[in-house]
C-alpha cells in the first residue's frame, strides 16, 4: 500500500495491508510535526509533493527494501498539505517473518524515502517561514551526487 | 521548436509566482538548456539551479537528456519529506 493523501494517515489500514499469514513481525515508524528545529519554534508543516512520481518513488523503495532483506510486506503513507504540532506526515511500515529484518528494513526505508521521493515541507513559525531543503535526489544511471 | 510544459514545486513555485508555466526551446534542446533559459528567464531562480533536478516522464534525468515537443518537466529542489527526524 502506497499513499500519498492530505487526509490525516491511519497506521491500523498500513499495518494490516503489510501483515501477511507468514509474517511474525511488523515494524511501524511515525513520522511525526515536531515543536521546534534548529533552535526556532514551529507552527506547523506544510507539505507539497509531485504525488504521481512520489508513489512511483515509493514503490521503489519497497522493490530496493525487498531486494535488500527478507520482508513479507512493506508499505508507506505520506501526508500533503498543512499538518499539525503531534500529528503523523509519514508512516512506514515493513513485516517479516522475523523481527530483524522488519527493523532493518523499516529504517533503510525511511532513509530512502527521505532521499529520492518528491516530498517538500516548509516550516512555518510565527516570524516567518521557510521551504526545507533536504537531499538532492540521485539520477538513475548516474553516480550519486556528491 | 520544442515546446516543453514545466511544473514548479515548494519554494520555486514561490519564487516564480506560477505552479505550471511553458517555455519553447529550439529543437534538440537538452535538459541543461532549459535550466541555462530557466536561469535567464527568472535571475531569482539561479540560486536553486546547482541543487535543482528535472524530471521527465515521472524519472529523474542528466542535464544531457534531450526534450521532446509537448514534454512534461518538474523542477525538482532538494526533497525533504518525512520528519525533522534526521
Amino acid at each position: 500500500m502506497f499513499v500519498i493523501t492530505e487526509q490525516p494517515l491511519d497506521p491500523a489500514e498500513l499495518v494490516e495491508a503489510v501483515r501477511q499469514d507468514e509474517s511474525g513481525a511488523v515494524a511501524l515508524f511515525y513520522g511525526v510535526v515536531r515543536n521546534e528545529n534548529m533552535g526556532r519554534a514551529v507552527q506547523h508543516l506544510e507539505y507539497d509533493a509531485y504525488p504521481e512520481m512520489a508513489l512511483k518513488k515509493m514503490r521503489e523503495v519497497a522493490d530496493e527494501v525487498r531486494a535488500r532483506f527478507p520482508v513479507t510486506g512493506v508499505g508507506v503513507m505520506h501526508r500533503t498539505g498543512r499538518v499539525e504540532i503531534g500529528e503523523t506526515s509519514l508512516l512506514v511500515a515493513v513485516s517479516s517473518a522475523h523481527r530483524a529484518a522488519s527493523f532493518e528494513a523499516c529504517h533503510y526505508a525511511v532513509d530512502r524515502i527521505k532521499q529520492i521521493v518528491p516530498v517538500w515541507k516548509k516550516e512555518v513559525w510565527e516570524d516567518g517561514e521557510e521551504w526545507i531543503e533536504g537531499h538532492v535526489p540521485e539520477i538513475p544511471g548516474t553516480p550519486p551526487p556528491a | 521548436m520544442t515546446t516543453v510544459s514545466i511544473r514548479l514545486y515548494a519554494g520555486l513555485q514561490g519564487l516564480i509566482g506560477a505552479r505550471d508555466i511553458s517555455m519553447e526551446l529550439p529543437a534538440g534542446a537538452t535538459v541543461g538548456a532549459l535550466r541555462e533559459r530557466l536561469g535567464e528567464l527568472y535571475p531569482a531562480v539561479q540560486a536553486f539551479l546547482p541543487t535543482l533536478v528535472c524530471a521527465v516522464d515521472e524519472e529523474y534525468v542528466a542535464p544531457e537528456h534531450v526534450l521532446r515537443d509537448g514534454d512534461h518537466v518538474a523542477l525538482i529542489p532538494p526533497v525533504s519529506g518525512g520528519c525533522a527526524c534526521s
